[in-house]
């Protein structure tokens, strides 16, 4: 049903365009209409802005015909002005000769003087290309000016009189009253998109990093944390199958870790055949004997020990060690 | 632990025939290269010096590799509920109520688990398992230092003991002892998170909130808990005037910016937005810089300080251009915030919006879901005509990624698109919902409750815009193991079956009604009877539905449980008699007939119809006459057709003839015999 209504919209600006064969017929690129339709145009424009903000009424009048100029030069007269503008990089130049073309048409349509209308609206574009300059350089933003500029600068590959229910939406809601509500928002939905369009042009992109990496040393505060929870706990599901359970046990290290390693918290500095192979810590003990005996048992079970370090084992055999060269006086006595 | 050394053992051998065949070194290396040990020291024996063996680099796998690839090969079971129940036909939750108790008291029991180990932690102080597990050991939640000094009050805020923090901040006031700005600082981000805590008198209000808030804010990681969670949030603790928070930082000797940011975001987040403000204020007085969490906080306040859009919008604005001012970096919750607040600016918010985005854009900042979730809806709720351009475009960006959760408002994303494709009428976009939600990790943003209500709306699109076969495909693989369909998704189902013509399926969705428990809803009764009655239908189909109406019946009449029956509605009534009827039931339906008396209702003429034809069907003239008689005392204005049609359709002895004929058709009294001489003798 939108589509119905906005492709009635079509019909009904195709059939006006049609219907006035009036002179100075422009016809710039697509969107554009002729003089009568700028004028209904402008028209209903003015109707609409009429009850906006009280600081832009002197601007009122001028603006509208700025915003028919604005709309013939087509839809590169975004913003971006000097890209619809060819040439015209810097302000105090000259402006669009098409512009000075389409003010002039407009003017002679008037029924008003038509010089000092051209020689006003011409002005006022002056004037409006100069604020534009002055906003993207980042000068004082003017509340008055960036409402202004929010007017001007609108998409225009949209309809004409989506575009006047635009406005009529914002006056609407502007006073929070529902006044023609269903004319509004039944075409209020043009055709927007999120690939083209302005942006606020409030933020510039941050250059330098390593500032910012200086600046966050501090640690986190619980605001940090809850908010890092309260995140995690977004996509926090409960399992799906086994696996998944047994993924975030795992996460929690409620379970071991494939694959597996059964030394998992162990720490110990020797190889297993350094607690096994004590053979070599024999050395300083007679070959024979039963000393001897009396060592190789007790390494046998040294090495069947699992619960001393290989450390503790060799100060055991170094005990006996010491031992047994204290008592060898007394052996050798005997 | 002997047996682990053996099983270290076996990879010592194997890495160093490892090293025999030139494998690279390490401990870890010779895991992988077990299987292939053999294969290589064959290849080297019999190549024997030629050529060099190109192995290929190693692999780095992380712990859960394994774990994830197969839980990737897992798909979902459609005969099965959700893993987390238990696995037995009588322990499955069978609707949406169930569903939900069973998971929340699994939770229940977690955390009465999880309570008792907190609260008796002398009795789990043995570590049996090797390696210790420290997740499920008591955590040690005493302060360890005593006494009164500033170590102790840290520690206190550390383990987030609110009232004892307060407490022992005025104690060391009150000794004289200063605290450092820092450690106020902490104390005041411990106060302002749970909301300023209660001013002295309520003490013991303030002891269940300051032990209650802890333990609700811990639970929010659990899903099954959020809806809980959720309204205990927006219910939650008000700012109070002149609560701890204030207080101290009155008395605070000097603050830093820290301490204004930590104040404004508590104030927004307990809603005491216009302090929040005149806070900020104070802050911007100090000449102090707020940092990009407060001013995502007071973005966040900005519908509940202006009444008209525009003043909305212009304060948003004034915000961020302070921000760019003072240099502080925007991220992307500051342009979530921004949009969240445009959804409260009506048409004003569906021009900025677009701006919005474009500005994350030329500062490289990805749009969350939140983003996109608050786009959708200041273009599409309340709008009377929407256009599906944004959501197209919208979905063409979602399905193309796998999303991370950066807001908590990411969750609410893929309810709120199905929502609008559902406005919109708009089956296809749909389907690319469901693509979007199956692309990567984008299943985990709908938890339980809102898995339902997505697929929910869904299916009630599905029934609007498919075939029938595509409706009961989704409906038998969807039923139960992925959600559990509404009383309005029942409806639709029964509207697009009767559109389809295929009203024969019906009894199998009244069986899954029953189940459902939705059996006692007086309009979806109400709805299956009148769909089942509304035509004529092969035989066995019709006893199908005969069966049905006899348990529905069941459900208006006292079962002896603590269950009130159903009050009877005149066509239901006369719904269950004509099935009946057609089904040859003739006592059943004579038995009904005598409810319409009970319950003062009045048949119509197609129920008295349909009776006569089956008391001539199945030959009982005595019904036939019972019902005449029925007919003439309620005073009905068809009996007389009734009477002339049993005279002439049934074959009646002469005791009926008879009795057919003293029945009163002009229904001015009730009771019909007493008057009927006097009547029959006036009418002959």
């Amino acid at each position: 049903s939108t589509s119905s209504m906005l492709s009635k919209q079509k019909d009904k600006s195709a059939a006006s365009k049609d219907g006035s064969p009036e002179g100075a017929a422009k016809k710039q690129e697509d969107g554009a209409g002729t003089p009568k339709q700028q004028l209904l145009d402008i028209i209903g424009d003015m109707k609409v802005e009429v009850s906006y903000r009280k600081k832009l009424q002197q601007l009122k009048a001028s603006e509208s015909k700025k915003q028919a100029m604005a709309k013939l030069e087509g839809p590169d007269s975004e913003g971006s002005v000097p890209q619809g503008v060819t040439e015209d990089t810097q302000r105090g130049k000259p402006l669009n000769p098409e512009l000075v073309k389409a003010a002039s048409a407009v003017a002679s349509s008037l029924p008003r003087n038509k010089k000092q209308t051209e020689s006003e609206l011409l002005a006022q574009l002056r004037r409006h290309e100069e604020t534009t300059d002055q906003q993207k350089k980042g000068g004082i933003i003017n509340i008055r000016n960036v409402i202004s500029e929010m007017t001007i600068k609108r998409q225009s590959p949209a309809q004409r009189g989506t575009r006047t229910s635009r406005r009529i939406s914002l006056q609407l809601d502007e006073d929070d009253k529902r006044l023609r509500r269903e004319r509004s928002s039944a075409l209020s939905m043009d055709s927007r998109s999120l690939k083209v369009g302005k942006r606020l042009n409030i933020f510039t992109k941050a250059s330098t990093e390593p500032e910012h990496a200086l600046e966050t040393v501090s640690s986190p505060t619980i605001w940090d944390l809850e908010f890092a929870k309260e995140v995690a706990a977004v996509t926090a599901q409960p399992p799906r199958n086994g696996f998944e359970e047994m993924i975030q046990w795992t996460k929690e290290g409620i379970m071991w870790e494939f694959p597996i390693d059964n030394e998992v918290g162990m720490e110990d500095d020797a190889e297993f055949h350094e607690h096994i192979f004590l053979e070599k810590h024999l050395e300083g003990f007679p070959k024979e004997g039963p000393i001897r005996h009396f060592m190789e048992l007790v390494i046998c079970g040294l090495s069947k020990n699992p619960y001393l370090s290989v450390k503790q084992k060799v100060e055991h055999i170094e005990w006996f060690q010491k031992y047994f060269e204290e008592k060898k006086e007394l052996l050798q006595e005997i | 632990m002997a047996a682990r050394r053996v099983g270290a053992g076996c990879w010592q051998r194997a890495l160093w025939l490892g090293r025999r065949c030139r494998l690279p070194g390490g401990r870890e290396s010779y895991r992988s290269s077990s299987s292939s040990t053999a294969l290589g020291k064959t290849v080297d024996n019999s190549q024997v010096t030629q050529e060099e063996i190109v192995l290929p680099r190693r692999k780095t796998w992380d712990k859960l590799a394994v774990l994830q690839t197969l839980a990737s090969t897992v798909n979902r079971d459609p005969t099965a509920a959700h893993y987390m129940f238990q696995d037995d036909p009588f322990l499955m939750p069978r609707n949406a109520v169930n569903s939900r108790l069973y998971s929340l008291s699994k939770e229940s029991g977690r955390n009465a688990a999880k309570y008792i180990i907190k609260n008796f932690p002398q009795y789990f102080d043995k570590t049996f398992a090797e390696p210790n597990i420290p997740c499920l050991m008591p955590e040690a939640l005493t302060p360890q230092t005593e006494g009164l000094s500033e170590e102790a009050l840290r520690e206190r805020i550390h383990l987030r003991m609110v009232k004892e923090s307060v407490d022992m901040f005025d104690q060391l006031l009150q000794a004289g002892t200063p605290v450092s700005l820092e450690t106020t600082n902490s104390l005041l981000d411990l106060l302002c998170f749970y909301g300023g805590g209660e001013p002295r008198p309520e003490k013991e209000q303030e002891e269940k909130e300051g032990l209650e808030e802890p333990e609700v804010n811990a639970s929010e990681q659990k899903a099954p808990k959020k809806r809980f969670q959720r309204s205990s949030q927006s219910s939650g603790p008000k700012w109070r005037e002149n609560n701890h928070a204030e207080r101290i930082f009155k008395i605070m000797p000097e603050r830093n910016a820290h301490s204004y940011c930590t104040m404004i975001r508590g104030m927004v987040k307990h809603e005491a937005y216009s302090k929040a403000y005149d806070t900020y204020i104070d802050l911007l007085n100090e000449r102090h810089k707020a940092d990009v969490h407060t001013f995502n906080a007071l973005i966040r306040a900005v519908p509940y300080l202006k009444d008209r859009f525009t003043e909305r919008w212009e304060l948003a604005k004034d915000f961020l251009t302070q921000m760019a001012q003072q240099k502080v970096q925007p991220t992307l919750l500051t342009f979530n915030s921004v949009l969240k607040s445009l959804r409260r600016c009506g048409g004003v918010g569906r021009t900025m919006s677009l701006l919005v985005l474009k500005e994350m854009e030329a500062l490289d900042i990805e749009p969350s879901l939140a983003s996109y979730d608050h786009l959708l809806s200041v273009y599409y709720k309340g709008v009377d005509a929407p256009s599906s351009d944004i959501i197209s475009e919208v979905l063409n960006e979602v399905e193309k990624r796998s999303f991370t959760a950066q807001d908590p408002d990411d969750a609410s994303f893929f309810t709120t698109a199905m929502q609008v494709c559902c406005d919109l009428k708009d089956i296809n976009l749909a389907y690319q919902v469901n693509k979007a939600l199956e692309k990567g990790d984008n299943w985990k943003f709908l938890d339980v409750d809102r898995l339902n209500i997505y697929w929910s709306k869904f299916f009630s699109l599905l029934c609007m815009m498919e075939q029938i076969e595509v409706v009961l495909k989704w409906y038998k693989e969807m039923s139960s193991s992925l959600f559990y369909p509404t009383p309005k998704n029942i409806l639709d189902l029964l509207q697009a079956l009767d559109a389809a013509n295929q009203l024969e399926v019906i009894p199998s969705v009244w069986e899954d009604v029953k189940q459902l428990g939705f059996g006692r809803r007086q309009d979806l009764l109400e709805e299956f009877l009148s769909l089942m009655s509304r035509d004529q239908h092969p035989s066995e189909i019709q006893l199908a539905f005969a069966k049905c109406a006899e348990e529905i019946k069941a459900v208006h009449e006292p079962a002896g449980q603590v269950q009130v029956p159903l009050e009877w509605t005149g066509s239901a009534l006369g719904n269950v008699v004509v099935l009946f009827a057609r089904a040859g039931r003739t006592q059943d339906a004579w038995k009904m007939m005598e409810c319409f008396q009970k319950t003062n209702r009045i048949p119509t003429d197609k129920v008295m119809d349909e009776f006569l034809n089956c008391a001539k069907q199945t030959n009982c003239p005595d019904e036939a006459i019972k019902m005449v008689k029925l007919a003439a005392s309620l005073g009905l204005l068809s009996s007389q057709r009734l009477k002339s049609r049993t005279e002439e359709e049934f074959e009646l002895s002469e005791t009926q003839k008879k009795a057919l004929e003293s029945i009163k058709w002009d229904g001015d009294s009730s009771d019909s015999d007493s008057d009927s001489d006097s009547s029959d003798s006036d009418r002959e």
